[in-house]
């Protein structure tokens, strides 16, 4: 099972106060989602992906020092690859759109991760209604799309962009930046 | 190497780290690079004679409230940028602030002055070396940020390298401040803050060779 947002982050806090154990852990876990993280965006060989995980993981060992320990870990160590994937593409001289570390953040699961810790009906409140309620319905009482047009009597489309929206707002005030 | 030796050497050889790393390699690098800087005012250019008695005049605060306003926030929003989260720029905005300040002096300066002694205000005595110097004053100031930055993790190089060149020049030109005897707003508006422009251009040029990692 993939360690969480609660877990990574108390390895990394042990790992900065010099816990060796704790650092391996942390390590360990983050072995499988760069893994995944570069194999979903590199079309070239394995070799790259292996290559790749191993310059981030020396980077993250080597910047450890910018992690604040009073934010959230998923951003911090996904924007370190996020870097040394544009930094790959850069020497190999490939041109390829590359996602917003909200994006990826969503996509790898990480979004409700990081607004866990935090009081989820203060976070929703700060976005629209119908963002705040399309947010509530297709992600956290599980709803279907459809189910929650109908349920608000609003358009399919009108659900997607309100969920997405309302997502990136949150990420943004998660991770910080303004 | 493989990945799963990687993890256990790495995993091994971790020591402790304390908090508040960011601003205290920033803090390292303007102290090192501002010593640099004073050095040079120092041994080239020399106080100026009055510095004493400038201390207590208007024109002198006028000028370092500037240029250390403009320091501090450039470097609020280069430790913002030291993190690699960190996508869009912080702080930036309240730049507008400290210019703003100035212009209305400035403005008044020139509502003061008789046409005929605009070009006096404007030119002072020293316009031709003033933005040269601060740039180059600025050049410790940034050098010892670029090592700074070796442990830190900017993912936006050319935004954070101009950032870090508008530190080091407003710290250079504050420096400058106890050689410099201009005293118009307007002068300082014009010439220092170009000179601080320059070392910011200088640091968006150089920012992604030198901040790479």
């Amino acid at each position: 099972m993939r360690a969480s947002e609660d877990q990574l982050r108390s390895w990394m806090t042990g790992a900065l106060d010099g816990d060796a154990a704790a650092y391996t852990a942390l390590l360990a876990a983050l072995v499988p989602m760069l893994r995944s993280f570069f194999g979903n965006r590199l079309r070239g060989g394995s070799d790259d992906v292996e290559d790749l995980m191993q310059e981030t993981m020396m980077a993250i060992h080597s910047r450890r020092g910018t992690y604040d320990r009073d934010r959230p870990f998923a951003p911090w160590a996904y924007a370190i690859a996020r870097y040394k994937m544009i930094d790959h593409f850069r020497r190999t001289r490939a041109t390829v759109p590359i996602e917003d570390l909200e994006n990826i953040l969503v996509s790898e699961g990480f979004e409700a991760a990081t607004a866990a810790r935090l009081d989820v009906d203060k976070l929703l409140g700060g976005l629209s209604p119908k963002q705040a309620q399309a947010i509530r319905a297709t992600r956290l009482e599980g709803l279907s799309i459809s189910e929650a047009a109908a349920g608000a009597e609003i358009g399919e489309s009108d659900v997607k962009i309100s969920v997405h929206r309302g997502l990136a707002a949150l990420a943004r005030r998660v991770t910080g930046s303004s | 190497m493989n990945t799963d030796q990687l993890v256990i050497t790495l995993g091994s050889s971790v020591t402790p780290v304390r908090r508040g790393l960011i601003p205290r390699r920033i803090m390292w690098g303007v102290t090192a690079g501002g010593a640099v800087t004073l050095a040079m005012v120092v041994l080239q250019l020399g106080f100026r004679p009055d510095l004493v008695i400038a201390m207590h005049s208007f024109a002198f605060w006028m000028k370092w409230t500037y240029t250390l306003s403009l320091a501090v926030i450039a470097i609020l929003a280069t430790a913002h940028l030291a993190r690699p989260e960190a996508q869009r720029p912080r702080w930036l905005w309240l730049l507008a602030v400290p210019i703003a300040a100035l212009a209305a002096l400035a403005a008044g300066e020139l509502i003061r002055t008789p046409t005929s002694g605009w070009a006096e205000l404007w030119m002072g005595l020293s316009w031709r070396i003033c933005s040269t110097r601060v740039a180059t004053l600025s050049l410790p100031i940034f050098a010892g940020l670029v090592v700074a930055f070796r442990r830190l993790a900017p993912t936006r190089l050319r935004l954070t390298g101009a950032v870090v060149g508008l530190a080091a020049g407003a710290f250079g030109a504050t420096l400058y401040c106890l050689h410099c005897p201009e005293v118009s707003a307007v002068f300082v508006l014009t010439w220092y803050t170009l000179g601080i422009a320059v070392a910011a251009a200088i640091g968006a040029l150089l920012g992604p060779k030198l901040l790479r990692w």
